[in-house]
């Protein structure tokens, strides 16, 4: 159930079997990924250094041969993805175990990707390939990448998210290529909007200037001299961000926090990179706060960390099986401690990503929502949802529960609804918890008017669904009916006939006020 | 572009809105299929504004102020470019190759053309017989909002994912953009009629229902029904209303329908059987699907409100309605619990796309009072003391708890095998309290005491 998956991280696995295809694009040599720890520093310990065996040597060498080459794909290209493939391989740990001699070449992948993006490319839309947006947002550098298909149907779907300071633009359009943010920003006048927009153009071309002098080429003559490809050079326009203007940019965030743990704040202007953590890093947080939640059972502290957890996957635009586990798993103890306004988020989020088929517990997370609007007493939200129910969820058994208890409670038959309450599966026990009460008072003012002159308090134990006569007597109490509770030689009683219509205003009462904090 | 000056300027000196408004059409007339292709090339893009200029003017045997030659022309202008939309969007329905997003451009070329209606409407500047332009104008525009949002789930999906600074990965579920920007067109519409303070003969109050019913068309459409509420709040607002009665009755039978269903979905079915009854009786007695749609709510509403069933007489000119509610009821009649369940069950799909689900699920009760009831008359008369005759008969009023469970036993035919007892005992006391059953239970004598009075044992049915 609490899989931290890795396989839903697109970058790592950047072979030939993914189903996202590889954007060539990465330009710098840091690497974000579980392996360097130092890259976010400002001044990189030299460490890790890794003498590569002949065998790849060998391999790059072929990759770079003059004999080798593919029309249409660049040395850009090829460089690029030679770096990807070695890397994944060393993330695997798997250096030795594969056969460089006739691993195929990073051209070869390349346009198995310009393929794949042709044909299938479902999936595509919904990753945004990080390892592009990497290099765009450290890089800003030009690429070809408009000129390959499979970065048009990208950019078709994702406009709004990637800026592509391509010289190939033509300039009528860079100025158009405006960025997602603009919308939230309300200028005094247009006339420092447009100063806003000139000032992001100076910055572009500062970012295109510093990759003249950075070009990979040069980046390659550097690494064959020193014959190694080192994972923990930082290039000095990767370190932090100072210039605000840069922030401006749009795209999702590539995080370089190594950080576990995070607090959560609001989010009023767009990330810093070295605040977030990226998905390797996230998945250990997972793995820690879920351990935490069970040693410490701290929910405020538990609560807070997840929402900067989910904020860390919004700002990469992180959907995949993780995301889904991670809103799982935060609506979970969000239920756990009736925290109805955070789990209604989850559940929104949740809702949402189950209709991407991304996995998770879906059929679960229905029934969830059922119960909650009938805790809600959401008459349209309820109709929606049965309008929207397969057979399959029908059968499943936690859907089954929630439905008989929608339908006990439409139909007043507390006897079933209280038997239901009893035997719950998952959690949604929680949920029942929030109604109980204004049912058992409901079913209370039915019980009064019906029956006469009284019942034993046992009986009424039983059908409310009380644990024991002492719990029973407790909430009669509670409820200021202790007065119609007398010592009979039947043992306790109810005077039920004797309650007049208290029960009914309690009931008015209990169903008044519904707290939806959080609804959305 | 002469044929079409002519015609509007007829409508003019005759005040003619109706005939006006279909100037302004979306479709070209069957009569002259090319009328649209003739319309684009007798100007081109630059000349246009000039040349209806140019038209309006005495000469042409118009008497427009400046303001409203400027107004006209720009309608015109407008109406002239969203052609250049239809063709295009003729042309690629016929060749099956629709681009997309192009309901979205069309939608935003014809949503031009209203908005320089509304524009020259809000300063007044047309007058307000012109008001059934903007109808038709409305009318059209949300066809073509719901087409275009309908194309673009279908080219992107339902869901929007956060690009910006929310916390959360999905920004939001279900797109209607268009109808939802559409939604805010009509409601500048709505309030620019609803708030008019021309004298009551030239005021464009008189177009207050007319959007108002579009508006609910939307609302209902972008399942934001609660949002209808604000809507008719305002209407009430207004003190200067003119009386419902006065609009046109088709207006006032849309509008009622409306109200019915709207009161009918928050459950206040009294107002609802009230709104949705005077729309039967108003309704045009040839308007067959009207009828139907109100009925499909009239019914159920009717079920709860009076606890009454459509008499077959009443259903039989709608098979539709028929098939809906015709099992269901009967098995209320009879008070065929397990009858009633398959029914429900078998028409659940229908009953949740017409939102009547929720509501139909509660006759369960009328049929459980019928099966109770049932019981109650099997159980015959108090043998007769001495003295007494025929006259003094009255029911046997104690009924064992144990004959009521039996009969909802075999009621409930394969089911009824795991019916409790205290579940039996809890859908008594649901009869007695949803006043279904006069009396009480006594649970140590395991007995129902039912009213003594003649027929208030079970009220409303007789005994």
């Amino acid at each position: 159930m609490l899989s931290t998956s890795s396989g839903s991280w697109p970058q790592h696995s950047s072979t030939a079997t993914t189903a996202f295809n590889a954007v060539p694009a990465r330009r710098t040599l840091n690497q974000p990924g579980p392996v360097p720890p130092q890259m976010a520093q400002p001044q990189p310990t030299p460490k890790n250094k890794v003498d590569w065996s002949k065998a790849v040597r060998d391999y790059v060498q072929r990759a770079f041969a003059q004999e080798n080459n593919v029309a249409g794909v660049s040395r850009e290209e090829v460089q690029e993805k030679l770096k990807q493939v070695i890397t994944a391989v060393a993330e695997k740990g798997m250096m030795d175990d594969v056969d460089w001699a006739n691993h195929p070449l990073p051209q070869q992948f390349v346009l198995q990707d310009r393929r794949r993006a042709l044909g299938v490319d479902g999936q595509q839309n919904a990753w945004p390939t990080l390892a592009s947006h990497l290099a765009d947002t450290l890089n800003g550098h030009t690429n070809n990448l408009s000129l390959s298909p499979s970065s048009k149907k990208r950019k078709s779907t994702d406009a709004s998210l990637t800026e592509h300071p391509d010289d190939s633009v033509p300039p009528w359009r860079k100025t158009n290529n405006r960025n997602i943010f603009e919308d939230r920003i309300t200028y005094a006048n247009q006339g420092q909007a447009n100063r806003v927009d000139k000032k992001q153009r100076k910055n572009k071309e500062k970012d295109n200037f510093i990759n003249c002098k950075f070009s990979p080429a040069e980046l390659e003559k550097r690494r064959q001299r020193f014959g190694n490809i080192s994972t923990d050079v930082t290039p000095p326009w990767a370190s932090p961000r100072t210039d605000p203007d840069a922030e401006l940019k749009s795209g999702p965030v590539v995080g370089t926090c190594q950080e576990l743990e995070k607090r959560y704040f609001r989010l009023t202007a767009p990330p810093k990179p070295e605040t977030v953590r990226s998905l390797p890093v996230l998945e250990q947080t997972l793995a820690l706060l879920k351990q935490k939640w069970r040693d410490e059972k701290n929910y405020g502290y538990i609560c807070d960390q997840f929402k900067s957890l989910r904020q860390d996957l919004t700002v990469q635009h992180i959907r995949s099986a993780f995301t889904v586990d991670v809103y799982e798993i935060h609506a979970r103890i969000a239920l756990e401690k009736g925290d109805l306004g955070e789990y209604n988020q989850c559940q929104t989020q949740l809702r949402a990503l189950y209709s991407q088929n991304l996995g998770g517990h879906p059929e679960e997370f229905l029934a969830y929502r059922i119960l909650y609007f009938i805790h809600t007493c959401n008459r349209t939200d309820m109709n929606d949802m049965l309008a929207d129910l397969t057979p399959t969820d029908k059968n499943d058994p936690a859907v089954k529960h929630a439905l008989a208890v929608r339908s006990a409670l439409a139909l007043g038959n507390y006897h079933r609804f209280f038997r239901l309450y009893i035997d719950y599966p998952n959690l949604g026990g929680y949920l029942m918890d929030k109604f109980v009460d204004r049912e058992r008072v409901a079913a209370l003012a039915n019980m009064c008017k019906a029956y006469k002159p009284f019942v034993k308090l046992s009986f009424l134990s039983f059908e409310l669904g009380f644990e024991n006569d002492r719990a029973c007597l407790d909430f009669l109490v509670e409820k200021q009916a202790q007065h119609l509770i007398q010592d009979m030689n039947e043992g306790l009683c109810f005077q039920t006939g004797k309650a007049g219509m208290m029960f009914d205003q309690l009931r008015a009462q209990a169903f008044a006020k519904i707290d939806i904090k959080g609804q959305i | 572009m002469d044929r079409i000056i002519g015609r509007f300027h007829q409508c003019v000196a005759e005040e003619n809105g109706t005939e006006l408004a279909k100037i302004f059409s979306t479709k070209a007339p069957a009569s002259s299929p090319n009328f649209f292709y003739d319309l684009r090339r007798a100007s081109n893009a630059q000349h246009i504004d000039g040349e209806i200029h140019y038209s309006l003017t005495p000469r042409n045997g118009f008497s427009f102020d400046s303001a409203e030659v400027n107004a006209w022309a720009e309608v015109f202008v407008n109406y002239w470019k969203a052609v250049g939309e239809f063709i295009g969007l003729e042309e690629s329905t016929d060749r099956g190759e629709l681009k997309d997003g192009q309901y979205g451009e069309v939608y935003d070329v014809w949503k031009a053309f209203t908005n320089s209606l509304i524009k020259y409407h809000s300063s007044s500047v047309l007058p307000f017989w012109t008001i059934p332009c903007l109808y038709t104008a409305l009318t059209d525009l949300r066809t073509y909002a719901i087409k275009a949002d309908e194309q673009s789930v279908n080219a992107k999906g339902s869901i929007n994912f956060s690009t910006g600074l929310q916390d959360d990965i999905v920004s939001s579920v279900g797109k209607n953009e268009k109808l939802e920007d559409y939604a805010r067109v009509l409601n500048r519409v709505f309030n620019m009629c609803l708030q008019d303070r021309a004298p009551v003969e030239y005021s464009r109050k008189w177009g207050t229902y007319f959007t108002a019913n579009l508006m609910f068309k939307t609302y209902f459409k972008l399942n934001a029904v609660s949002l209808s509420k604000n809507m008719v709040q305002a209407i009430n607002a207004q003190f200067d209303m003119p009386s419902l009665y006065r609009f046109p009755r088709s207006e006032i039978v849309t509008f009622k329908y409306y109200i019915g269903v709207m009161t009918f979905l928050r459950e206040d079915y009294v107002q609802a059987e009230q709104n949705l009854t005077e729309a039967w009786q108003l309704c045009h007695k040839s308007a067959y699907k009207n009828h139907q749609q109100i009925l499909t709510y009239l019914i159920p509403c009717r079920l709860i409100t009076t606890h009454k069933l459509p008499t077959s007489e009443l259903l039989s000119p709608y098979p539709r309605l028929q098939a809906l509610f015709g099992p269901i009821a009967a098995c209320i009649r009879k008070g065929d619990l397990a009858g009633f369940d398959a029914a429900l069950f078998a028409g659940e799909v229908e009953f949740v796309k017409r939102r009547i689900y929720l509501t139909l699920e509660r006759g369960r009760d009328i049929a459980l009072r019928n099966l109770l009831r049932k019981v109650f008359l099997a159980g015959g008369y108090e043998p007769l003391k001495e003295g007494q005759t025929e006259a003094d008969l009255i029911r046997r009023t104690r009924i064992p708890i144990a004959e009521f469970a039996a009969a909802i036993r075999m009621g409930l035919g394969a089911d009824g095998k795991l019916l409790e007892d205290d579940e039996v005992e809890c859908m008594l006391a649901n009869m007695i309290y949803k006043n279904l059953m006069k009396g009480y239970i006594s649970r140590e004598r395991a007995m129902v005491v039912l009213s003594k009075t003649a027929g208030m044992a079970f009220p409303g049915t007789g005994v």
